[in-house]
């Protein structure tokens, strides 16, 4: 638009430089345009942004200031392509600022080729976090990426050594310009690998025989939980004890959970990646988004996504809110939660292991019958709370009673931790031996014969459905795992049947 | 439409549907005149008033429900000389099945153990087929069992429930109530279309006594509504039993302290038929326990099946109490346990095991 009047040594500048914003738990590439041209001084900001990207230009303009570098005292306008999606979140103010110094002439439009930015600024001119740093890093691929010094680390998780860092807008402009080297990023505090000690070990538990085998059976494999017991009787405590029995994640899993929380602005352990299974226990008054996620466009996961590859732990189930269990089945089916909202669909992942707890009835003593005090009426409505559907999702169903005193008080310790998740482990060894020669055997010979005939009889007399026969093998396949058995005997099936008993405490 | 057309009975029933008139304001309209003139005096004998009395009288002849009231050829003779009789009673099946037979109530908690349901259908089927009607009050938990026992299997049972015989309440029990007005008599002091109150129910409790010979507490909390029925049926000095439990159950409790009280011990339906002076009644001997198949092999195999038997008693123990009392882990317990659950030396409910 702007003609060269001649008169004027500047008439207008472009710059263009690569960044990326969150969508979901992905991130997607922007390229931030700057145009300064002559006209009245201001400052605009175009495509799509929120409210935190359009307070970007406060931010902005304070820390150019506060750098000792000049502000263009020119008509600025930022645009961030492409236009159609939306922006959101503080982590355009770096390359809105960097594009603005090319544009303004301060720095060579040279120097920020094959480089993207991400980071908040500080009204001082600190680069601060932003959330999401590992999805950021994938969408800006494979250009190198300039980062806050203290989310290098993050970054780096899977862009290796292309990342850099800095502290401050005023010490970047001097690396661009070649006045200096990158930095180093902060070394991580040596009481790094606390997350293997940090978790409350097994060992604790006195008594209950049953539900510690439960948290066996659970771990080994991989099936969900739900326990009932009047208050008292260790469901939390318990729970608790479960991501101490998991196997430690593998690489993948652990860049999916870091992903994850790094996305949802969680704090990431000291080593950037999360090696332990996550334990999440969200309140039973969270709300449904809170939950499977969402918001309204910048859509954030959910306790269940920041769950994945751990246990979620659902304490009180029978007070959640039957349209946020109703939104489990899904996932649980199939290990990825899908959110639409009119800005689009995003599918996080979660594939967690559901652990949840509930009292038998309102007055918690319904475990035995007979001991309750509730009328058979609130009865009935407490139980209506959990969806057939829903208890079916649950492979192991396990009554628990307030354990015996004496041994509360004899002080001697459980088995602990490490030497049931060694038994975890080689379970799963053998489980996953058995999936990989799995073409030829078949179910059959698995299945001891009285083993069989226990199943028969326990589907005529109606104790079993065709679904629960399904939950039992499995189950008792993995006690088998468990006991270094080829064969699922009679014990192992009786064994999966007893854990399964609470049903009878729950079922409508 | 002319009030000769309407039997007596029709109002009866039509004043027993005005919701300002409870059951003692209607002994006493009644006590004195006739329920037409009671009617004529209280609503006025205008013709909107007496088309009332015919839709309300239709109301209950269409669903199959005969009104009595005192006078009245079916009229329960047990309420000839009763205190508080009602004034006007609802009657579905068949009216005379109030007055044919000893009559024995069985009533209890509505949460009972599996001890309770099982000895409240055992006397139920017992005592009917001895020939003594079952009274019960159609709830749920030991009033449905009594009668699920008693249904069929001899004499009339008899239900005396609280709301309109209309509308079956708890409606669980829809069928059961079907089977009573079938081979029985349903009978209730509310007309039709009343919903089930919770002041009806004491209500229904003291009639439900003096309709009965003998009453007989299955199982029942320390405050429990069978406590209504009790008290009504010592004020009429009407013989009750008391069916002894553990007491370590609290669904004994109300038995227990009964016969600590002096009500009679029930262990049998012999206990009750002796109680009806009855002795020379055949008496069914009831089984004990419920008889079931025994394997050819009496008890369990010696070993690990042994230990597990030896372990269980008649109370019900959680795994874990049989975990430490056995010192098994918990594969073998289970698999020892369902081994006896199979030869019938054992039973396993929501993970508590007992003793067969």
């Amino acid at each position: 638009m702007s003609h060269p009047a001649g008169a004027r040594p500047f008439t207008h500048m472009l710059a263009a430089v690569a960044s990326a914003t969150l969508s979901g738990a992905v991130g997607r590439a922007v390229s931030v345009e700057v145009h300064v041209s002559n006209g009245l001084p201001g400052f605009t900001i175009v495509g799509l942004p929120d409210a935190a990207v359009r307070e970007a230009r406060d931010r902005v303009r304070a820390a150019v200031l506060s750098s000792g570098l000049p502000w263009p005292l020119r008509r600025v306008t930022v645009n961030l392509a492409p236009s159609g999606i939306r922006k959101g979140g503080a982590g355009l103010d770096l390359p809105i600022a960097v594009g603005l110094l090319v544009a303004a002439g301060e720095l060579s439009p040279t120097c920020t080729e094959g480089l993207a930015f991400c980071g908040e600024l500080g009204l001082n001119g600190s680069l601060r976090h932003v959330p999401g740093m590992i999805a950021l890093a994938d969408a800006v691929a494979p250009l190198g990426l300039v980062v806050p010094l203290g989310d290098v680390r993050e970054a780096a998780l899977v862009r290796g050594s292309d990342v850099h860092g800095a502290a401050t807008l005023g010490e970047l402009a001097r690396v661009l310009r070649g006045q200096g080297d990158w930095p180093d990023p902060p070394a991580p505090s040596p009481s790094a690998d606390h997350g293997a000690h940090g978790a409350p070990d097994l060992a604790e538990v006195r008594g209950q025989a049953v539900g510690r085998r439960a948290l066996e059976v659970v771990a080994a494999g991989r099936h969900h939980l739900l326990m009932v017991g009047p208050p008292g009787s260790g469901k939390t405590m318990l729970a608790e004890r479960l991501p101490g029995l998991l196997p430690p994640l593998t690489p993948e899993e652990a860049l999916t959970v870091t992903r994850v929380h790094s996305a949802a602005g969680c704090a990431l352990p000291d080593g950037a990646l999360f090696d332990q299974p996550p334990f999440r226990a969200p309140h039973h008054r969270a709300s449904i988004v809170a939950l499977v996620g969402g918001g309204s466009w910048s859509l954030r996961p959910g306790e269940i996504s920041l769950a994945t590859h751990g246990v979620l732990f659902l304490d009180e189930l029978g007070e959640f809110p039957v349209a946020a269990l109703e939104a489990l089945r899904q996932p649980l089916e199939e290990g990825v939660i899908r959110v639409s909202r009119a800005g689009g669909t995003v599918a996080f992942p979660a594939a967690f292991l559901l652990v949840a707890a509930m009292n038998p009835c309102p007055c918690g003593e319904g475990v035995y019958e007979g001991a309750c005090t509730c009328s058979p009426a609130s009865r009935a409505r407490y139980r209506r709370r959990i969806s057939a559907p829903l208890l079916d999702r649950f492979d192991l169903v396990v009554p628990l009673s307030r354990p015996d005193p004496d041994e509360l008080l004899a002080g001697t310790p459980g088995e602990p931790s490490a030497a049931v998740a060694a038994r975890v482990a080689a379970a799963r060894g053998r489980a996953a031996e058995r999936a990989q020669s799995a073409s030829g055997a078949g179910e059959g010979p698995e299945l001891a014969a009285d083993a069989e005939s226990l199943l028969a009889a326990k589907l005529r007399s109606g104790d079993l459905s065709a679904r629960g026969l399904h939950k039992v093998s499995r189950v008792a396949r993995t006690v088998a795992d468990l006991a270094g058995e080829d064969q699922v005997s009679f014990a192992h099936v009786s064994e999966a049947l007893s854990l399964r008993a609470g049903r009878a405490a729950v079922a409508a | 439409m002319t009030p000769g057309h309407l039997p007596e009975e029709a109002y009866a029933a039509a004043l027993a549907s005005v919701p300002a008139i409870g059951p003692a304001t209607l002994r006493g309209l009644l006590a004195s005149d006739p329920p037409s003139v009671a009617w004529a005096r209280s609503r006025g004998a205008t013709e909107g008033s007496v088309r009332d009395v015919a839709r309300i009288w239709a109301r209950h002849t269409d669903a199959g429900i005969a009104v009595l009231v005192p006078g009245h050829a079916s009229w329960p003779a047990r309420l000839a000389g009763d205190p508080q009789a009602p004034a006007v009673l609802f009657c579905r099946g068949d009216p005379a099945a109030l007055d044919a037979a000893p009559t024995v109530a069985l009533v209890g908690t509505r949460a009972p153990t599996r001890y309770g349901i099982g000895v409240a259908a055992q006397l139920g089927a017992d005592l009917s087929g001895s020939g003594v009607s079952v009274v019960s009050g159609l709830a749920l938990g030991i009033d449905g069992a009594a009668h699920e026992g008693a249904c069929g299997a001899g004499a009339s049972p008899i239900a005396v429930v609280a709301g309109g015989l209309d509308d079956p309440y708890p409606r669980r029990h829809s069928r059961l109530w079907e089977r009573v007005a079938e081979c029985g008599a349903v009978v209730s002091e509310s007309p039709a279309g009343v919903r089930t109150e919770k002041w009806r129910f004491p209500v229904r409790n003291r009639l439900l006594a003096a309709l009965s010979d003998v009453v007989v507490v299955v199982e029942s909390r320390h405050h429990g509504g069978s406590r209504h029925t009790v008290d009504a049926a010592a004020a009429r000095g009407i013989p009750v039993g008391a069916v002894p439990g553990s007491i370590r159950s609290a669904t004994s409790e109300g038995p227990n302290a009964l016969l600590a009280d002096g009500a009679f011990p029930v262990c049998s339906a012999g206990d009750v038929l002796v109680a009806l002076a009855l002795e020379g009644a055949q008496v069914p001997v009831p089984a004990p326990g419920r008889a079931p198949s025994r394997p050819s092999r009496a008890g369990p195999a010696p070993g690990t099946d042994l230990r597990v038997y030896e372990a269980l008693s008649q109370d019900p123990a959680s795994l874990d109490d049989l975990t430490r009392a056995t010192g098994l882990d918990l594969s073998a317990l289970c698999g020892a346990l369902e081994r006896l659950a199979l030869a019938g030396l054992a039973i396993g409910v929501g993970g508590w095991w007992e003793r067969v």
